[in-house]
């Protein structure tokens, strides 16, 4: 179906318009009726009487233009903007709101949009499942070749720090724009892959919107205890039980009953093995504003230890030069405390050299609860951190 | 310092809680004994405000809340979205004032803390001029990352100091909806009796 649109200019070419409201086998309907000279008439005109119509009209020399090309597509489309708009879910990753914090349905609905959107660049991969069955995603960035040196970036792993989730939806979006404008990320693109893992405890995160807005832990429950979860910084194979951990289930830092309980966890110590050719590897926390590098199990100092904090006060440099944020830095346990069992020191064991954790905002004053409107400025300035990082890895490969 | 302790050497700067301007800095020595005791402090501060400004402030802050026309009452400030609601801000103020005495008393060496949320609010009305509030507020423990409730009693009149009288809870794992009962404040209980 069409909506035609004629202005009569002439009282002949009026008349030729009113005899078409006469026609009623012709089953027009008159959205704008035949007023006088000048004054448009639009007519809905029915697939079948589209010719007739035409004919009709050329034949007399009126002109007409052609307003809606195919009314039933506008209806389609008003009808799915309708049912979107009722339940809030954006169109595209365009109209997603960066600026807000978003349940874990819409994180993973924007996964799937991203993918649709860029399916050449995008993909998402299941690595495993969490304690309470949620799947657990990692989405892939890459031009091509096979197992690339990759970058490794999750954010969430402890799930009460809401910035980090939210700011790793943005460093989805971010890579892509960079690619499609071809800056930024995208030489690192040309030779590298980048995993991001935006919902790394997908448990929690669900816990802390329903029912706990502090929680911090999986929601795993071992026999021996009526306590749930356990902390998933402090699970992995690098100092595992020893003094930064707690070994009481009730506690935030219970460390498990043993290395790689936790799906969460072990599901990416099974990727990064599987993979074997990640370079870089940055787990994303809040809050205390601290890039930090490895050990937190141990005063000893890693082997790269000069190298490493090179790059983080390249990194926070580079952080800070956008909204002047202070950030401290330095190795885990000799700028926050000792932790037994966190991630990046068991990736830097496996000879992941790169490995960083950064803490986002603030520094206490809203804490965890961090207003939305910071979401963006945070993810910018990280951004540029991380980028110090990815280009150093890209720049000297091991 | 041998056989005596830990000492410390600060230098630091302060800035308006409210609006982020800088409000001075300090000079300050921490000891903390061998023997667990309070630390021995001895701190000096420049201000960029003089006693007159910080008492017009005050006296703004306590007409704010004075002038509510019913007693003032609020859930989660800020909320999980990071959102104080303009009329609670005053309250929010007065318990982020009256939460850094239970900062300071339950510091130690090796534990620091934050005021991680205020989980509810009653303000209770005097007769006389004070302001008379009842909170819940979380505190963030580090580095043992464990959530404390406490309930804070707090009452305050311009050119008085704040008398604050507090209990803490302190029940790792309690947060956890696992249905055992504990001593925590009115808040904490009222979650967890929603988990199940």
């Amino acid at each position: 179906h069409q909506v035609l649109r004629v202005v009569p200019k002439s009282d002949e070419e009026l008349q030729k318009v009113q005899e078409l409201q006469d026609l009623e086998h012709l089953k027009l309907d008159f959205w704008l009726a035949p007023r006088g000279l000048g004054y448009p008439v639009d007519i809905h005109v029915p697939f079948p009487s589209l010719q007739p119509v035409k004919a009709h009209l050329e034949a007399s020399g009126v002109s007409y233009s052609i307003m809606i090309e195919d009314v039933q597509a506008l209806v389609d489309e008003e009808q799915t903007e309708m049912l979107r708009s009722s339940r809030q879910l954006p169109l595209s990753t365009n109209t997603f709101n960066y600026e807000a914090y978003h349940t874990l349905n819409e994180i993973y609905s924007f996964m799937d949009m991203l993918v649709a959107e860029n399916p050449n660049l995008v993909s998402k991969l299941e690595i495993g499942r969490s304690t309470e069955n949620r799947p657990l995603y990692v989405l892939k960035f890459s031009t091509g070749g096979t197992n690339r040196p990759a970058i490794w970036i999750d954010t969430g792993i402890h799930s009460r720090e809401w910035v980090t989730q939210a700011s790793g939806v943005w460093f989805a979006k971010k890579i892509v724009q960079d690619h499609a404008n071809n800056e930024g990320v995208a030489s690192i693109l040309e030779t590298m892959d980048i995993f991001l893992e935006i919902v790394t405890n997908p448990d929690g995160f669900a816990y802390t919107q329903t029912t706990n807005r502090m929680w911090r832990k999986t929601r795993s429950r071992h026999s021996g205890s009526i306590c749930v979860g356990v902390d998933p910084n402090r699970n992995w194979d690098a100092g595992f039980g020893e003094a930064g951990a707690s070994s009481n289930p009730c506690t935030e830092t219970y460390h498990g009953p043993y290395a790689n309980s936790e799906p969460e966890v072990k599901s990416i110590v099974e990727f990064v093995k599987g993979h074997g050719n990640i370079k870089a590897f940055v787990s994303i926390h809040s809050y205390s504003q601290l890039l930090l590098y490895p050990y937190g199990y141990t005063e000893t100092p890693v082997p790269d230890q000069k190298e490493l904090h090179e790059i983080s006060t390249k990194a926070v440099a580079a952080l800070s030069s956008l909204y002047g944020t202070n950030y401290k830095y330095g190795s885990i346990i000799t700028t926050i405390y000792r932790a037994s069992g966190g991630t990046i020191d068991w990736t830097y064991n496996q000879g992941i050299k790169y490995s960083f954790t950064f803490e986002l905002r603030d520094t206490g004053r809203y804490g965890f609860l961090l207003p939305a409107k910071q979401i963006v400025p945070t993810a910018e300035e990280t951004w540029l951190g991380l980028k110090v990082i990815m280009e150093h890895a890209r720049d000297n490969m091991y | 310092i041998p056989d005596s302790g830990h000492k410390y050497y600060l230098q630091f700067s302060t800035e308006d809680y409210r609006t982020g301007e800088n409000a001075g800095s300090c000079l300050a020595t921490v000891l903390y004994p061998k023997k667990k005791s309070p630390p021995v402090v001895s701190i000096k501060c420049s201000h960029t405000k003089d006693q007159k400004e910080i008492q017009e402030e005050d006296n703004r802050l306590y007409q704010r809340i004075r002038q509510q026309t019913k007693p003032v009452a609020g859930n989660n400030i800020p909320d999980s979205y990071g959102n104080i609601e303009p009329a609670l801000e005053p309250v929010w103020a007065l318990a982020v004032a009256g939460s850094s005495s239970i900062l300071w008393e339950k510091s130690t060496e090796n534990l620091g803390y934050f005021l991680a949320q205020v989980k509810s609010v009653q303000q209770w009305i005097r007769k006389d001029d004070f302001i008379e509030f009842d909170y819940t507020v979380l505190l963030h423990e580090i580095p043992t990352q464990e959530i404390i409730s406490c309930h804070m009693r707090l009452t305050w009149l311009p050119q008085h100091p704040l008398r604050v009288k507090y209990f803490c809870s302190e029940n790792p794992g309690m947060e956890d909806g696992s249905g055992a009962e504990s001593g925590s404040a009115a808040g904490a209980s009222a979650e967890k009796g929603a988990i199940f």
